[in-house]
């Protein structure tokens, strides 16, 4: 995997790539800034990238603007957005466009590696990677909804995981059930919230972002 | 009564403080002398209409004079606040109290204000010209050598020694009366220079408003800065640490040997964090304040300084605890400014206490061409300084010296 990373404190970027090319991934580019990063793109052609949000100049959101610019021009980029604390607001920026082939991860679950490579290969395999605070943010701020609370607390658990971006595979390791059950869960799920059943991880992850999204603005 | 050396020298030093304020108010009166003759011949073109068209810059001319003598009086005792800017229209403006008081002080300072500037001007003169009479007035027999204003001539020795005599009496009544001449010549200034009670008021809540706002505004700023150090900084650390810590059990797992590098760099990521820690906690509320005195703390910034910079402090009582963090934030980023961008060889720190004022004066013999709006540390200064009620003046013409002076309310 064909990897660039943009991010601007020094000692992270080397860290980042030294971690990555230890697991024997393939770093073409590190760089500072967003300009610099849409021209490593644009020559290197990678497959995914990790971007930072708050880069030179101001410091705000310049990793996200960069990152929906580069996907504009490269659609199928996959691109990993690491931040340092959950905002709602660059979340809804990032995942406009769909959640294929898109992650937005705190920084610190890169020290998680395990977790960190498998969020990074789901994303670049075409899925989607969303940080469980992110997550857990949205459920919390989401209104009171007679239809989330028919959820039992095990499909709540589910919820969460499928809106994380992990397959049917992932969660039920997370959970410790088999598969079988997960399955069950995700069928009751779909049928309690009135939604169109999706077998694909990344549409099931649009669909119920989408539902959380309608649910908090609805109130 | 009897006067001490010590009742003598003070009133000798007043006399001369009064002489020095009297000679600033000559300056004023001479410039009020001019402003009255050209508001003179702007009314008497009034009689024949042009003159309407020319009142505008006339009274503009007398606010600037106004204005100068309110900044004069300024330094020398209470602030006094300029009035509402000149109404556009001229039969606004002359309808305005503010601008009838200053008409008024014009005609008394460029008369009365006058005569006391010169007056003063001519004791010490006539007063040397009398007593040294003794000694020359032979060179100038057998003309009748003439002292005291025409009152007096001389024509032999006791005659000169009289008139010496004279001279002193003189100087002794001018060194008495020269305070209160001093205080009626600014008295008039401060009378009618001064918004009126209502006005004063309304103005110095206005002004407080802007400046509690200020106050704000650099907490905000203030605040914004810790959140950007600890967020680029410090966090940004140790998240380093956090992956690199991963990557060496990662790494572990593999070959241990390959861990290695991985927990060097963890660590000096770590003394990073703790470096920048320090630094922003510093910067904050520099421990050394609490600890120690303002000019310790003053002397340890002026040690580091990598331009050679001289201090001289003098700060017997303590100030409060914001005040001397404005003080110390000022210096270190002056300081700072200096080290960066003036190329100067020589720096210069000064802080003393005047009545109930902090002042610190810093100089540098840089290229000078500084400016507190580019949004340079001296932008951040000057915010700090107003936030508090304070002065900030910045003299730093294009080849230096740059000079900075700040005051602010001591507050206790």
């Amino acid at each position: 995997m064909r990897i660039v990373i943009a991010e601007d404190d020094l000692l992270l970027r080397e860290g980042l790539a030294l971690l990555l090319k230890a697991e024997g991934l393939d770093v073409v580019s590190t760089v500072a800034n967003a300009a610099d990063f849409l021209a490593a793109v644009d020559e290197h052609v990678p497959d995914a990238a990790i971007v930072d949000v708050r880069m030179p100049p101001t410091h705000t959101d310049e990793g996200i603007v960069a990152a929906v610019e580069a996907r504009r021009r490269q659609p199928g980029l996959a691109v990993l957005v690491l931040s340092a604390y959950v905002e709602q607001a660059f979340a809804t920026d990032l995942f406009t466009t769909g959640s294929a082939r898109l992650g937005y991860l705190l920084k610190e679950r890169v020290g998680r590696v395990e977790e960190f490579l498998d969020a990074l290969r789901r994303v670049a395999a075409g899925g989607t990677a969303i940080d469980p605070e992110v997550v857990a943010q949205m459920m919390v701020r989401t209104r009171p909804d007679q239809r989330l609370e028919r959820l039992s607390a095990r499909e709540r658990d589910v919820l969460a995981l499928m809106a994380e971006g992990l397959g049917n595979g992932a969660i039920a390791e997370r959970l410790v059930v088999t598969d079988g059950a997960v399955h069950k869960h995700i069928r009751s799920i779909f049928a309690k919230l009135d939604l169109a059943p999706a077998d694909r991880a990344d549409r099931r992850v649009t669909a119920v972002l989408r539902y959380l999204k309608d649910v908090d603005r609805k109130g | 009564m009897t006067y001490g050396p010590d009742v003598i020298v003070a009133r000798l030093r007043a006399a001369l403080d009064a002489f020095e304020h009297l000679a600033g108010g000559l300056g004023t009166a001479l410039l009020a002398l001019a402003a009255l003759a050209w508001l003179l011949g702007t009314a008497a073109l009034c009689l024949v209409g042009v003159g309407v068209l020319l009142l505008p810059t006339a009274l503009r001319l007398v606010r600037a004079v106004a204005d100068r003598e309110r900044a004069r009086l300024s330094r020398w005792g209470r602030e006094i606040v300029s009035p509402e800017p000149l109404p556009a229209r001229p039969r606004a403006a002359l309808a305005d109290p503010a601008v009838r008081r200053e008409l008024g002080w014009l005609v008394v300072h460029a008369t009365l204000g006058f005569l006391l500037g010169a007056t003063a001007l001519t004791i010490p003169i006539t007063a040397l010209h009398d007593i040294s009479l003794p000694l020359w007035w032979q060179l100038v027999s057998p003309e009748p050598a003439v002292v005291a204003q025409q009152f007096y001539a001389a024509t032999d020795w006791p005659g000169a020694f009289v008139a010496c005599l004279i001279g002193l009496a003189e100087l002794t009544i001018g060194v008495l009366l020269m305070p209160a001449m001093a205080r009626l010549q600014a008295w008039v200034g401060i009378r009618l220079l001064s918004p009126d009670r209502g006005t004063d008021l309304a103005m110095r809540v206005a002004q407080l408003t802007a400046t509690r706002a200020a106050a704000l505004d650099a907490h905000a700023v203030e605040l914004r800065r810790i959140e950007r150090s600890l967020h680029d900084g410090t966090q940004n650390r140790l998240v380093a640490v956090n992956v690199l810590i991963g990557a060496a059990r990662r790494a572990l797992a593999r070959d241990p040997a390959d861990s290695k590098e991985f927990l060097d760099r963890a660590q000096d990521a770590a003394e990073q964090a703790l470096a920048e820690l320090r630094g922003v906690v510093r910067s904050i509320l520099p421990p050394v304040l609490a600890d120690r005195s303002l000019p310790d703390a003053l002397s340890g910034l002026a040690a580091a300084c990598p331009v050679s910079c001289h201090l001289d402090a003098e700060m017997p009582d303590r100030c409060a605890v914001s005040v001397e963090a404005t003080a110390y934030f000022v210096v270190a980023e002056a300081l700072t400014n200096i080290a960066r961008h003036s190329g100067a060889d020589n720096a210069a720190v000064r802080l003393h206490r005047r009545e109930d004022r902090l002042c610190l004066e810093i100089r540098d013999d840089g290229v000078g061409g500084a400016s507190s709006t580019s949004g340079s540390g001296l932008t951040g200064i000057r915010q700090r300084v107003e936030a508090h009620d304070g002065l900030f003046a910045l003299t730093s013409p294009v080849g230096g010296p740059t000079t900075l002076t700040v005051s602010l309310p001591c507050g206790l």
